[in-house]
């Protein structure tokens, strides 16, 4: 039991020896704007932290800056929205299987949420159906969620299609929570890009991407496409030309997805590896961070929806 | 045609379709990376490009190697080619004996033109020439040097043509003239080797052109010199440009020499003019060479030219698209 959920929390843990685990945890905590007036103790400040939660008179007489600890009014609910389509079988950037990456990512996710106090839900499938695991919280649950991730996403399964996940989540879910989108590299289509548009207005909306195999790469072996079964001759791939002509179109082809996750405004991260993932992670959540604290005014003068749960804290 | 080793190619197949059937079970369990939104690479111009051309190599490779095993297959079962020959003996001696008084110019001008057209497709046959009046003289022994051959026809053909009494000199003075019984005895003793030695691989043919009208008192009477032909194994082919007997009286010239030429085998023709005598010629020739021909013999000769020059062909072509397909 609770195998997966170990290995991630092993990596975490040699990862806390670079970086400060609260670090993370500091990052995390401030996904959410909401902010409560219950306030619970001071403590040293640990970059990450938002800048409006330091306590300035106290960090005056203290001499080190200290930020204020809320309690928290009520749980908040982070749902891991997951392709566990055939797509997720093939090989990631690094040669690794792409779902154990995903699997990595969202145990770290669902962990950090877990010390935070957090229930984590799940929505997973392909494009012939999803399944969805309630939001709970503990371990035993989030192994749980990791192990349907595992299991599900073989290449045998169906074919990959997020779009299905991220209609569904829109058509189940209307309570305000975090949506973490574990996919990998598509190219959202205009379909996709509205249902994301729809979904960034109601939730917290972050995109997790696990970077996909190098095709034309020197050396490699023969290739299939997952979704049809195609090959893809190793001789032709490592042509001078087509190589020359790849890299060219994929760096056109990653400039078009950023900018759709720019238009969008949904912090898009992503790893190749899994010794990626939990620098990426904590990139991506600076990313979303930096974005929302600017985003604020404007979203507020918008009048879309903000997190109401609380007054917003003015720092 | 036909296959030495017809079963080469039943096996060949077998072999074959193993080989297919193993290298097909293989590929399946190959290693193979799963790789999701391929489209990022076979959208690409360049790679469909690439990708026909890396068609068009494998299927040219495919069917040079199979051309390759077939052809390889095909010269394995050694195709053949059965014939049946009888080789023709072309170890003649002729010796033409020429009664060169004057009545017989024509037939011999026509004689030796034969033979110096002859001479010039010979092959392992050898001519010599005598000519004889009242006496006999050797123009050339036997001989199969051709060129040589034809020098000397062509002298004598035009001295024949001319009337060149310097050519015949030698052939004067004897006692008498047109000494037939001579003449035929210098012409019999004319091959190598003496008496009744008779070499065994070589026929033996002497063409005698003479009207057989005596002057004068020849040591040999014609039937006494046709009587040294016979031990020898000499035939005698008789051409009488003359032949004016009447009856069928034994004694006249031209049934003595139809009489000699017949008992040593040989023939006798009595030609009306010189035109006919290249035909009778020919004649002579063919009726020697069909004495004289070898047993027939089944020859089974080996033709792998075609399979191997095809098998050389498509051995390169898969060469060179394999090192297109690997580069």
């Amino acid at each position: 039991m609770a195998r997966l959920l170990q290995q991630v929390q092993s990596k975490m843990f040699i990862f806390a020896h670079r970086r400060a685990l609260g670090l993370l945890d500091g990052e995390y905590g401030s996904l959410f704007k909401g902010r409560s007036l219950d306030f619970d103790d001071l403590r040293a400040y640990t970059p990450g932290d938002e800048v409006r939660d330091i306590d300035w008179k106290a960090t005056a007489r203290h001499g080190s800056p200290l930020v204020k600890r809320y309690v928290a009014v009520r749980r908040q609910t982070v749902l891991l929205v997951v392709d566990t389509g055939r797509n997720m079988a093939a090989l990631a950037a690094s040669g690794e299987c792409k779902r154990d990456i995903a699997v990595q990512a969202l145990g770290v996710l669902g962990y950090l949420a877990h010390r935070h106090g957090d229930v984590v839900g799940l929505v997973h499938g392909n494009a012939e159906g999803s399944r969805t695991v309630p939001p709970r919280s503990g371990e035993d649950h989030l192994e749980r969620l990791l192990q349907d991730v595992r299991r599900s996403a073989v290449l045998d399964g169906g074919p990959s299609g997020i779009a299905h996940q991220l209609g569904h989540v829109l058509r189940t879910f209307s309570r305000r929570m975090l949506l973490v989108v574990v996919a990998d590299g598509l190219l959202p289509d205009a379909a996709t890009e509205m249902l994301l548009r729809r979904l960034q207005a109601r939730h917290e909306v972050l995109w997790f991407t696990v970077r996909d195999a190098e095709l034309a790469g020197p050396g490699d072996s023969d290739a299939f496409e997952v979704a049809d079964g195609s090959g893809i001759p190793a001789a032709i791939a490592a042509d001078p030309a087509v190589r020359a002509a790849y890299l060219q179109a994929g760096i056109e082809r990653e400039q078009r997805r950023q900018e759709v996750f720019r238009r969008l405004g949904i912090a898009e991260g992503g790893a190749g590896g899994s010794a990626d993932v939990l620098p990426e992670l904590f990139a991506l959540l600076e990313r979303h961070r930096t974005r929302t604290s600017r985003g604020t005014g404007r979203t507020a003068s918008s009048g879309r929806p903000t997190f109401s749960e609380g007054p917003q804290h003015a720092g | 045609m036909e296959l030495s080793f017809w079963w080469v190619l039943p096996l060949a197949a077998a072999a074959l379709a193993l080989a297919v059937n193993r290298a097909a079970r293989r590929a399946r369990g190959r290693d193979v990376r799963p790789v999701a939104h391929s489209e990022r690479l076979t959208a690409l111009p360049e790679y469909r490009r690439a990708l026909r051309r890396h068609r068009r190599w494998l299927a040219t490779a495919v069917v040079a190697g199979f051309l390759l095993l077939a052809a390889t297959a095909l010269a394995a079962a050694r195709p053949a080619e059965r014939s049946t020959t009888r080789p023709e003996l072309r170890n003649r001696d002729i010796i033409l004996c020429l009664d060169v008084s004057g009545s017989m110019a024509g037939t011999d001008a026509a004689i030796t033109g034969v033979f110096e057209q002859l001479a010039k497709e010979f092959d392992g046959e050898r001519i010599g020439m005598v000519m004889f009046d009242s006496r006999a003289v050797q123009l050339f022994p036997l001989s199969d040097d051709y060129d040589y051959i034809a020098g000397e026809l062509a002298a004598a053909r035009k001295a024949f043509d001319d009337g060149g009494d310097a050519f015949f000199s030698g052939t004067w003075g004897g006692n008498g003239s047109s000494l037939v019984g001579d003449g035929l005895a210098s012409c019999l003793r004319s091959f190598p080797g003496d008496g009744n030695a008779q070499d065994a691989h070589r026929s033996r043919s002497v063409i005698l052109a003479t009207d057989n009208y005596v002057s004068g008192t020849p040591v040999f009477t014609l039937e006494q010199a046709a009587q040294l032909a016979t031990p020898r194994g000499i035939r005698i082919h008789a051409l009488n440009p003359g032949d004016l007997d009447y009856g069928d009286d034994k004694d006249q010239p031209g049934a003595r020499l139809r009489a000699v030429a017949e008992s040593s085998g040989g023939s006798y023709f009595a030609p009306d003019n010189p035109d006919a005598v290249p035909g009778i010629v020919q004649k002579v020739r063919e009726s020697e060479a069909t004495e004289h021909q070898g047993a027939p013999q089944l020859v089974v000769a080996d033709r792998p030219e075609l399979p191997l020059l095809a098998a050389l062909l498509s051995g390169a072509v898969l060469l060179f698209a394999g090192w297109r397909l690997e580069r």
